[in-house]
């Protein structure tokens, strides 16, 4: 290894927030983070198939008149000169957005999404797009049409979806952070599966303007990143009102940065004694514990607690989600329904025999059954932790649906068992990392809030990287071919 | 009519969205929503709620976080 690589290596192990402080005091150009990003992509990325399209040159000359305005003194924002890249959902005016499907594989947007324009305009270079789930509709990385995203881990295993390239790229070291969504899970799963972190705020927190739709009642959009602080970084970029969204909050947003102190003597933390740990894992269960103990070391009070309603909350939140991604791909499933991969499509199906009543009576008890949960659970404590996902991470082959694998269908259920919920009740929710299991695979903590109680969330997440270095782990990259299940074999 | 979910479902699917089985192991999405079903017929007479539909975003705002 030479010094030049040995430098870029050490530039791309920055986090975030750490590489935004570099670039500020002028210890390194936006151009040199943005040429490490692009070699190690260029390194690993056969091997993992985290992206769809880099914009190599472009970025790179937007990175060299950032570090120009740098050099005159003035900075565009808190993310000036960091390379970000993000599930190829977002769209930008006149690029590509392919929403991982055939479908839409010659798509171009005519205007960007109101997240990436507040990401750019803080500062940051966007690189290109990342691999994710066709539509965003499943949970493990499985994508018929770019590929399946390996978990940079081991790549027989999956990396959770459905912003399955955004957790990847992360773990990677290829990107310090990119904004996925979250329907069901699809930013906590992947950041479990590969040991980063990911935050969904509060239904309503952050635009979707510009985001593809895939369930109008329970998308949401949201950072991985390496660290609780980095995800509070680009959050707080990102959060807020936005007159092209109308559904977006106006509510204020905190600032979350400054309520990362560590102290959490005043904290009560709820854990479930129901639903969440039912078939648990024991090596999950086990990492849940110890990280409930090092909360405990810094002054935290648990209680355990039932969530009340999980089997209503439950079965509404299996069907909006299904009536609601029906809905936007009616067309598409009348004239071409053999442009979707086998599972999504039979996915989308069934949901057009779901009855309108039942679907009204899911969105019409979502109200009194969050506030069932403000009486019975956040009166008692200020947040709730469970696993992220109850099992072990899966492989890709075990949980390949078209591929036929036994059991797949069943465990999609339980891949999103205990992350589905907390969408159907609006609920902010963060995924941390709190260990490995014995497959060298991460293990992830999810703690939920009150509505807009990003900062709290955020708080115990970073009070929790604080004592355990689990984030900090960067996995090894195989130094051999591309594995013959890998980018380019469907 | 079919009281197969299965049958149910190609039925529904066809009449209202004009949507056919994409595939034939559609049929096992479609038995998929059993569990859903359930659900609902579990969920009957057991929970208690206020006569009117009430706002999910009214809820957020009642249940939020408060400034200490």
């Amino acid at each position: 290894m030479t010094a030049a690589s040995d430098r870029a290596t050490a530039l791309t192990r920055l986090t975030l927030v750490e590489a935004c402080a570099a670039v500020r005091e002028g210890e390194v150009t936006s151009e040199a983070l943005t040429q490490a990003a692009l070699d190690a992509f260029k390194a690993g990325d056969a091997h993992i198939n985290a992206s769809i399209a880099l914009e190599r040159e472009q970025a790179l000359d937007i990175a060299r008149g950032l570090d120009k305005l740098r050099k005159a003194g003035r900075l565009l924002g808190p993310l000036h000169g960091i390379p970000l890249a993000h599930k190829d959902m977002y769209y930008r005016a006149g690029k590509p957005c392919t929403c991982g499907s055939k479908i839409r594989r010659t798509f171009r947007p005519t205007f960007t999404a109101t997240a990436i324009r507040r990401l750019e305009d803080a500062g940051s270079v966007t690189l290109g797009s990342l691999n994710m789930a066709e539509f965003a509709q499943n949970p493990t990385g499985h994508n018929a049409h770019f590929g399946d995203c390996h978990n940079p881990w081991h790549v027989d295993y999956c990396t959770g979806g459905s912003s399955s390239g955004s957790g990847a790229a992360v773990a990677a070291r290829f990107v310090y952070a990119a904004l996925g969504s979250d329907t069901g899970g699809s930013i906590r799963l992947p950041a479990s599966m590969c040991g980063v972190t990911g935050i969904k705020g509060t239904q309503s927190r952050v635009s979707r303007h510009g985001a593809m739709p895939l369930s109008f009642s329970a998308d949401n959009v949201g950072p991985l990143a390496r660290t609780a602080r980095d995800c509070a970084r680009v959050l707080h970029t990102i959060a807020g009102h936005d007159p092209a969204d109308p559904t977006s909050s106006t509510e204020p947003v905190a600032d979350y940065e400054a309520a990362l102190n560590g102290d959490l003597r005043a904290l009560r933390i709820g854990i479930p004694t129901n639903f969440f740990f039912d078939g648990a894992d024991p090596e999950v269960r086990d990492a849940f514990e110890v990280a409930i103990k090092v909360l405990q070391s810094r002054g935290a009070k648990t209680m355990r607690l039932e969530i009340p309603h999980m089997d209503a909350i439950n079965t509404y939140a299996s069907i909006v989600s299904r009536v609601e991604g029906a809905t936007i791909h009616a067309q598409w499933m009348r004239a071409r329904p053999h442009d979707y991969s086998m599972h999504l499509a039979g996915r989308l199906y069934a949901g057009y025999a779901i009855p309108a009543v039942h679907y009204v009576e899911a969105l019409s008890r979502r109200g009194p059954l969050l506030r069932a949960l403000g009486n019975e659970v956040f009166d008692k404590v200020d947040v709730f932790a469970t696993p992220t996902m109850r099992m072990k991470v899966p492989t890709l082959a075990a949980t390949d649906i078209d591929a036929g694998a036994p059991g797949a269908i069943e465990a999609f259920a339980i891949i999103i068992a205990n992350t589905r919920a907390i969408n159907y009740m609006g609920l902010p929710s963060v995924s941390v990392p709190c260990g490995f299991d014995a497959n060298g695979l991460p293990i992830g903590f999810q703690i939920q809030g009150r509505p807009f109680a990003e900062a709290k969330i955020l708080k115990v997440a970073d009070a929790l990287q604080q004592d355990t270095d689990w984030h900090e782990r960067v996995p090894v990259l195989p130094a051999v071919q591309p594995p013959e299940n890998g980018p380019g074999a469907r | 009519m079919s009281t197969n979910i299965e049958d149910q479902v190609e039925a529904q699917a066809r009449v209202w969205s004009g949507v056919a089985p994409p595939h034939a192991a559609s049929r096992d999405f479609a038995h998929g929503l059993v569990e859903a079903i359930r659900g609902f017929e579990r969920a009957r007479g057991q929970l208690v709620f206020e006569d009117e539909p009430s706002s999910f975003e009214a809820a957020l705002q009642e249940t939020k976080e408060r400034a200490p």
